[in-house]
């Protein structure tokens, strides 16, 4: 049903159909944020106060709290999309599968920038963290956030309507996503101990991640989502 | 093909214009006919030619829950890039106060109501029914006709599946069995 | 029209040869490995598990490589053939990366005291290892044959685009970090002609019992899917 091209108008009606269903439930973003305040205030915990609060510790941390809240957010926006079949309404459509790839994408970015805004000022305020960049910070920051969904988004595709999927996603996305996880922690540490040639060395190279797998997203992985 | 066991071998069906009523026994793959129709499943082998973006309304409704009726119906018309009148038309289908609701807090009557609106919402040279009389009480029974009726007058190909329902029959311009995979005229 | 059994090109008819000559080559490989090598100045006895540690190394990316070009194949022309050959690749791929992680371990207790390290190719291959055992376990949960075809097919692609970019992170992150390079293969380029010659024969020898393995388990595989495909009056 491919042929007519996917353009930015029907990938952002995706995005913005998504978003104005989370706004409506967001039990997807409730359980995300529950979820990574739990994750950093415990694992700061087990780490106690002094390791915790090392710049690679407090990274790391928090990138592992996103991810994590990165995959509720997806499988949860995916559950909906699979109660009364509502996907194939969409993949139906001429470009449909391209454009639900893509719309998922960006908007599983806003609802993960969200989570991670409050991840990060839970983090800063918990561990009274020194940040030496912060500009380099929110960079970095930013970055990560849009280099995870496409990765998270491909890994629920693979394993819509397959049983098992809750264990299955997370098999397949975290170990795609070691680099992701690599440059985000490397960089938000750089930037929080004040190295700022890593910082956006770190950053070109999750700019670079987020490129490839939007080209992969746009080009391949729609011939999956049925 | 479903789970690995072929649900369809050799089905050829051909519909033109006019309204066309596919029958078979539960689990005889009229649904898998629909939908390999659609494109929603991957033909093994064979050819399917569509005139058009078919407009397919399932057996389920297939609207997102978290939207309204109002919303879901309006995204997917500008998905399709036609311009609609979405509110005028939920209204004609009796959903005038239920349409900024979301539609998990419809009835699943209701939420047929609305599935079935996207008939006057999204024209296409092709629509395909699978058991659109499902959860409908009478009133919406008679909308539906009188919308396949609309539809059979602006010249559009009607494919349905249904088992029941056979006063049908006198409007239908082709009638099919589906039965071990292969679809004979009936 | 879809062509359901035909493989897109002629096959030869080698896999009745494969087995026995690769079992014969690895009699060869084993032999000059463990008596005709001579003892390594450095390391002594211990580095004699180089021939089956680099062959090992070799294969299991050779076989993710296959796995990818079989599932470009099959997202291009949609043949079974081609799904045969990525599953069948991607297993003796895991069996292999398995064994290469194990030998790897083995030989780093003695020679840098430890049985790991976070060495960049350590963690790409462990990585990789942990990705083909997803995929197969996403093969295995799937029921639909063109379903899970496609959908393991894109992965194949996925995972092998992402090889690189893991091993390149890691290299980053190490020579950000100042690690020592404690992992380096002794000899080099240097290698005694003796240990050369063992060397490649080894590689050929397990690149035969690859493509023996291979062979077999498509066979199964191709019975498997006329099985579920020709189930048709």
């Amino acid at each position: 049903m491919s042929g007519e091209p996917v353009t930015l108008g029907k990938i952002v009606l995706v995005a913005l159909r998504e978003l104005f269903a989370e706004r409506r439930h967001p039990d997807g973003l409730a359980a995300a944020l529950t979820f990574t305040g739990m994750l950093v205030l415990l694992e700061s915990l087990a780490f106690g106060p002094g390791r915790a609060r090392e710049p690679a510790t407090a990274s790391a941390v928090f990138w592992i709290a996103v991810v994590f809240a990165a995959s509720l957010v997806t499988m949860r926006s995916f559950d909906r999309e699979l109660e009364d079949d509502a996907i194939d309404a969409v993949i139906a459509l001429p470009g449909g599968r391209e454009a639900l790839y893509a719309g998922k994408v960006l908007a599983i970015a806003v609802v993960v920038a969200v989570v991670a805004i409050a991840a990060g000022a839970l983090s800063i305020l918990l561990l009274d963290l020194g940040i030496a960049l912060p500009g380099h910070l929110v960079l970095v920051g930013a970055l990560g956030v849009v280099a995870l969904p496409p990765v998270v988004v491909l890994a629920n595709v693979l394993t819509l309507r397959v049983r098992a999927r809750v264990a299955l996603v997370p098999i397949l996305a975290f170990p795609i996503l070691v680099p992701q996880l690599l440059a985000a922690t490397q960089g938000a540490a750089a930037a929080l101990s004040g190295d700022a040639a890593a910082a956006l060395g770190w950053s070109g190279l999750l700019a670079a991640f987020a490129l490839v797998y939007a080209v992969l997203g746009l080009t391949i992985v729609p011939a999956a989502i049925e | 093909m479903l789970d690995d066991r072929p649900v369809l071998r050799g089905a050829t069906l051909e519909a033109g214009p006019g309204l066309s009523l596919l029958r078979g026994e539960n689990g005889s793959g009229k649904t898998t006919l629909l939908r390999a129709l659609v494109g929603l499943v991957d033909l093994t082998r064979g050819r399917r030619s569509v005139t058009g973006t078919p407009l397919y309304i399932g057996h389920r409704p297939m609207l997102l829950r978290g939207l309204t009726a109002r919303e879901n119906l309006t995204f997917l018309a500008s998905f399709r890039g036609v311009r609609a009148d979405v509110v005028a038309a939920l209204r004609r289908w009796g959903l005038e106060d239920a349409m900024d609701r979301p539609v998990d807090r419809l009835s699943a009557g209701q939420r047929r109501r609305a599935a079935l609106a996207r008939l006057e919402t999204e024209p296409a040279a092709v629509v395909l029914l699978d058991e659109p009389f499902a959860d409908l009480d009478v009133d919406a029974i008679i909308l539906l006709r009188a919308a396949v009726n609309g539809a059979l007058a602006r010249r559009q190909a009607v494919l349905m599946v249904t088992h029941l329902h056979h006063e049908l029959d006198a409007d239908a311009a082709a009638r099919f069995h589906l039965k071990d995979g292969i679809v004979t005229p009936a | 029209m879809i062509e359901t059994t035909a493989a897109p090109f002629p096959t030869l008819r080698l896999r009745p040869w494969l087995a026995p000559v690769a079992l014969a080559a690895a009699a060869v490989g084993t032999y000059m490995a463990l008596f005709w090598a001579p003892t390594d100045a450095v390391q002594g006895e211990v580095y004699r598990i180089i021939y089956v540690h680099v062959p090992l190394a070799w294969l299991s990316y050779l076989a993710f490589v296959v796995v990818f070009l079989a599932s470009i194949g099959w997202l291009w022309s949609r043949r079974p053939w081609f799904d045969a050959l990525a599953v069948s690749s991607a297993e003796v791929g895991v069996l292999f990366t398995g064994l290469f992680i194990v030998a790897g371990s083995i030989w780093a207790k003695p020679t840098w005291g430890v049985w790991w390290t976070w060495d960049p190719r350590l963690v790409t291959t462990s990585v990789m290892f942990v990705m083909y055992l997803g995929y197969l376990l996403l093969r295995s949960l799937s029921t639909d044959f063109q379903r899970r075809a496609t959908r393991a097919a894109v992965l194949g692609v996925i995972a092998v685009v992402d090889i690189p970019i893991v091993h390149l992170s890691v290299i980053w992150m190490n020579s950000i970090h100042q690690l020592p390079t404690v992992l380096r293969m002794t000899g080099g380029p240097t290698l005694d002609p003796t240990m050369g010659l063992t060397l490649g024969v080894n590689v050929v020898a397990f690149t035969l019992v690859y493509l023996a393995l291979l062979g077999e388990r498509m066979h199964i595989e191709r019975a498997r899917q006329r099985l579920v495909l020709e189930r048709r009056s």
